[in-house]
């Protein structure tokens, strides 16, 4: 007894530790954060040669582990796999965090934030940008409806405000339409990211259609990899948090062979580029392969970021290790984040040159500044943050949950003369 | 049931009345490919490789007149190689490419084209997204990455301000000095012969490198240079169709 009350003192100190943490990294991510709204983007290592950098792979990252929320929504709404239907509570949750660090990363990003809404007002239907500034806003709207009802349902809530907890439940009742218009909105824009650079033709490293395809298909393995990822280790964590570890193992199994698929494609993708010389692409190929690319596409995205992973989720011994599965749905989401990073820089790194005489690539280079680094970390441990408040006041990580919000109005049977039936003797 | 069938019909209706309000609040401005709507005007610049000196008095009239920060070149002079052992220099202003990748990248049409060509910037629109600087195949385009404030060293030696500076956080290019020409056709000048109304970095050549005109007007100093003249113009292969072209470096002598 002594025992218990010992350990929940402890777990209850690491709780607030975990928090502080977080809160010291997101103080620190603000406090650079004003020193970029204040002095401009001139602290930053952007320059108009990579005018991309660490912000817009946080931004690419965040937005590929939401892409949890539109898949298994689509799963469970529109396909109708309603055993799947916990974990689609976490995936949305997961979804809406990932999506407001996006946008906290682009409103540093743009060099006047103040004018973020212009892309909603000016249409511009040929830029692919426009098409994912406008599918990115709807869709979190989407998001925003979808976890409403995760908030009505807080005990707190119904217990003090109950007309607006009833309220914010019942938009649940258009889960399915909502996940129609998820799964349109996310398919868009998904693949546009990709398609933002492989449009480009100034950029060879870029300019070709593999890109909006690996991106759509990277997004939904590392999105619903993260989504399980999150659960298996909150439930590890906290008590509040209870998965059903025999559905988090079928879609973990699904999700390798998934992975195996992802494999081939990456590697006709990068290995087409091997065939002929091509000024600007080869040179690209080159960085990626064995220049400073390297590590993070043998290491992060090859090795540990898939065949490792692929090996432990297809086969079933080690498959059904929970700690196992765990680490390998991690390597899978950070895989992704690596191929974002690499993807980014790739086409910046090497600059064709437009001289007539020769056709030659120049190259740029770019390491993060401190600023960067110190609001993208806050971004992330905001992001941590909000899903560790998920975790423990919403319930997000619950897939013993009795759905008894949904309350049913049973048909009250009036008789022609207005007067309510007699209840049988 | 009847209940649930309007809920969603509403719903429905929200949703197109949504539509209909984002198409109302839509921008009327021309579409993003291509010229639209016609113009008597057809605006190119030919720069004579063979005449460039490589002084680089262009680029300091373009920040004059333009009041660019010292940091941004909105015209750059590169050395390019030898001809006959004489320096050969590539002058780069911006393209005003007829398919212009910056145009149809921009996703807030702050990169237009006007109908006489000119590939124009609304500063006022800008969000300072960058993606047109990873669009665009000639790195004709410039952040503000910090606030111009300072003095410009290049005024008033090389000529005085008569656009105004740009805040921090847009992308700038050249604009083929769009606003000398507008006022110049107001006073019935032409430009391209007419000083007041042609370009800076034209006006300013010591050794007659540049030529501004309408290429509509088979007179024109343009038209004749492009006609007698074997001419080529910046990665044609990529099908943006540039606006500056260009005479390579070749004996003159003859």
């Amino acid at each position: 007894m002594v025992n218990a009350a010992r350990r929940q003192d402890i777990k209850g100190k690491l709780v607030f530790l975990w928090f502080a943490g977080l809160s010291v990294v997101i103080l620190a991510g603000v406090i650079a954060g004003y020193h970029v709204f204040t002095k401009g983007l001139v602290i930053t290592n952007l320059t108009d040669l990579v005018p991309w950098g660490l912000w817009i792979t946080i931004d690419l990252s965040s937005i590929a582990m939401a892409a949890g929320a539109f898949s298994i929504c689509a799963v469970v709404y529109l396909v109708g796999l309603k055993k799947y239907e916990p974990i689609a509570r976490t995936a949305t949750f997961v979804g809406f965090v990932g999506y407001s660090m996006a946008m906290l990363c682009l409103l540093m990003d743009i060099g006047r934030p103040d004018r973020f809404w212009h892309g909603f007002v000016f249409w511009n239907p040929h830029s692919v940008l426009w098409e994912v500034t406008m599918c990115v806003g709807l869709y979190f709207s989407v998001l925003s409806l979808e976890i409403l009802p995760i908030i009505g349902q807080t005990d707190w809530l119904r217990k003090y405000v109950p007309g607006l907890s009833e309220k914010l439940v019942a938009i649940h009742h258009y889960a399915p339409v909502l996940a129609i218009f998820g799964l349109g909105f996310s398919l868009l824009h998904q693949s546009s990211l990709g398609g933002t650079y492989g449009v480009l033709q100034a950029r060879p490293a870029w300019y070709r259609p593999n890109l909006s395809v690996l991106f759509i298909y990277s997004a939904v393995l590392g999105g619903v990899s993260m989504t399980l990822f999150v659960s298996m280790l909150a439930s590890r964590i906290s008590s509040k948090a209870r998965v059903d570890d025999s559905l988090i193992e079928q879609m973990a199994h699904f999700i390798g062979w998934a992975l195996l698929g992802y494999l081939y494609f990456r590697f006709w993708d990068t290995f087409s580029v091997s065939y002929t010389y091509q000024p600007g692409r080869s040179e690209a190929f080159a960085l990626l392969t064995k220049g400073s690319l390297a590590i993070s596409f043998w290491f992060g995205e090859v090795i540990f970021g898939m065949v490792v992973p692929v090996f432990i989720l297809l086969k079933a011994k080690l498959r059904r290790n929970p700690t196992l599965r765990m680490v390998a749905l991690g390597m899978i989401a950070a895989g992704v984040i690596a191929y974002r990073w690499d993807v980014n820089l790739m086409g910046q790194l090497v600059v064709l040159t437009y001289l007539p005489q020769e056709i030659a690539v120049r190259y740029a280079s770019y390491t993060p500044s401190l600023v960067e680094i110190l609001t993208g970390a806050g971004v992330i441990a905001y992001g941590m943050f909000a899903v560790s408040v998920g975790v423990l006041f919403f319930n997000v990580v619950d897939h013993y949950r009795v759905e008894h919000d949904v309350v049913e109005h049973l048909p009250q049977v009036v008789s022609h003369d207005g007067a309510l039936p007699q209840l049988a003797e | 049931m009847t209940e649930q069938k309007i809920r969603r019909r509403d719903f429905l209706k929200m949703i197109g009345a949504g539509i209909a309000v984002a198409l109302g609040l839509r921008s009327k401005r021309t579409a993003a490919s291509g010229p639209v709507g016609h113009s008597p005007y057809h605006w190119v610049m030919v720069i004579d490789q063979a005449k460039c000196i490589g002084c680089g008095y262009c680029t300091l009239a373009c920040q004059a007149h333009n009041d660019a920060p010292p940091e941004i070149h909105w015209n750059r002079i590169i050395e390019v190689g030898k001809f006959e052992k004489k320096t050969v220099y590539l002058a780069r202003p911006c393209m005003h490419c007829d398919h212009a990748p910056c145009v149809s990248a921009c996703p807030v049409k702050a990169s237009y084209k006007r109908a006489d060509g000119i590939v124009m910037m609304d500063y006022d629109r800008c969000i300072g997204c960058r993606y047109c600087e990873a669009a665009c195949p000639y790195g004709a385009r410039a952040f503000n990455w910090s606030e111009f404030d300072g003095d410009n060293p290049a005024v008033p030696k090389w000529g005085v301000p008569e656009v105004p500076r740009r805040p921090r956080g847009v992308v700038e290019k050249c604009s083929f000095c769009y606003h000398r020409i507008d006022y110049g056709l107001e006073l019935g000048l032409k430009p391209g012969e007419d000083v007041v109304a042609t370009p800076a970095c034209v006006v300013v050549c010591p050794v007659g490198a540049r030529v501004f005109g309408n290429l509509n007007d088979p007179d024109s100093k343009v038209s004749q240079l492009l006609a007698s003249t074997p001419h080529f113009r910046l990665r044609e292969d990529m099908g943006t169709h540039p606006r500056v072209y260009y005479l390579p470096a070749r004996n003159t002598q003859t």
